[in-house]
């Protein structure tokens, strides 16, 4: 008897440890190649259908022109992105030799436009023409060094003077 | 949870405040929380950094502290009897791992 189960406790062991560390760096990899760019192309077309109206954002501290407001609100959008494990240690492995690393400018840059588009949207969903003196504020949310916790991630925040002719 | 003269309060975070003149200024004004993140939410998160992409726990705990931060800091205008707040401007910094600072800070004024 315990013969036969031998092998079995040995095979429930091995799929133990795949689990722990072959499938969640399988599940990266899937998401890398297929979900993320998938994200990334609803996001494109989210912009490309608000940009035909033209850009509603602005850095200016005012608009253009004299003509009256009537309301004005600060607005608010946040993002919370995080790269992938596999993104992760592909950077890990970029950064030894330095210049560009793609997989970070690809997540940081989809964030951006991520906070930027959603603040378009709520912008345009309250009803307000424009928004002045918009900044872009980047903050690094890391790693806790030593710990268990292993989330790294980069928060984006836009925000602006909503204005309403 | 606010209070009324947090409510009444005007801000921008431009220079001036469209269609009112800035009578007085009371001097700068702010309002901060730390926050750490949640062991619960954590462990959601940390699944979520295998694929990458968006961490919606994250994101919504952000907005509510930056929001917390923005009360006060106009409830302490308010209690310096401005009536606006301009040129608001947003700051964060991480402060150990794990927790995060927000801070709100603005020009009180007085507005007519």
């Amino acid at each position: 008897m315990a013969g036969e189960e031998e092998p079995f406790v040995g095979l429930m062991i091995a799929a133990v440890v795949c689990s722990c560390t072959v499938v969640p760096w399988l599940l990266s990899l899937l998401a890398t190649m297929i979900s993320q760019p998938r994200k990334r192309k609803v996001l494109l077309q989210r912009e490309t259908a608000a940009a035909t109206t033209g850009d509603s954002l602005t850095t200016l501290s005012k608009p253009f022109g004299d003509r009256e407001i009537r309301e004005f609100r600060v607005m608010m959008a946040n993002v919370v992105m995080s790269p992938s494990w596999v993104q992760m240690w592909i950077g890990g492995i970029m950064s030894l030799f330095g210049g560009q690393i793609n997989v970070y400018t690809k997540v940081v840059d989809w964030a951006r436009r991520e906070a930027k588009q959603r603040l378009r949207e709520q912008v345009a969903e309250a009803g307000f023409d424009e928004v002045v003196n918009i900044r872009i504020e980047t903050t690094v949310m890391s790693r806790n060094k030593g710990g268990k916790d292993k989330t790294a991630g980069v928060e984006i925040l836009v925000y602006g003077t909503a204005i309403k002719y | 949870m606010q209070p009324t003269a947090a409510q009444n309060m005007i801000f921008s975070n431009t220079e001036t405040i469209p269609g009112m003149t800035i009578t007085q200024s009371l001097g700068v004004v702010s309002g901060s929380t730390v926050r750490a993140k949640n062991v619960f939410k954590d462990i959601g998160a940390a699944f979520k950094n295998i694929a990458g992409g968006e961490i919606k726990a994250y994101t919504e705990l952000l907005q509510e502290s930056r929001n917390e931060a923005l009360f006060r800091m106009l409830n302490d205008a308010a209690a310096r009897g401005a009536n606006a707040v301009v040129n608001v401007r947003f700051a964060t910094s991480s402060v150990a791992g794990g927790a995060a600072e927000l801070l709100a800070y603005g020009t009180a004024v007085v507005a007519q």
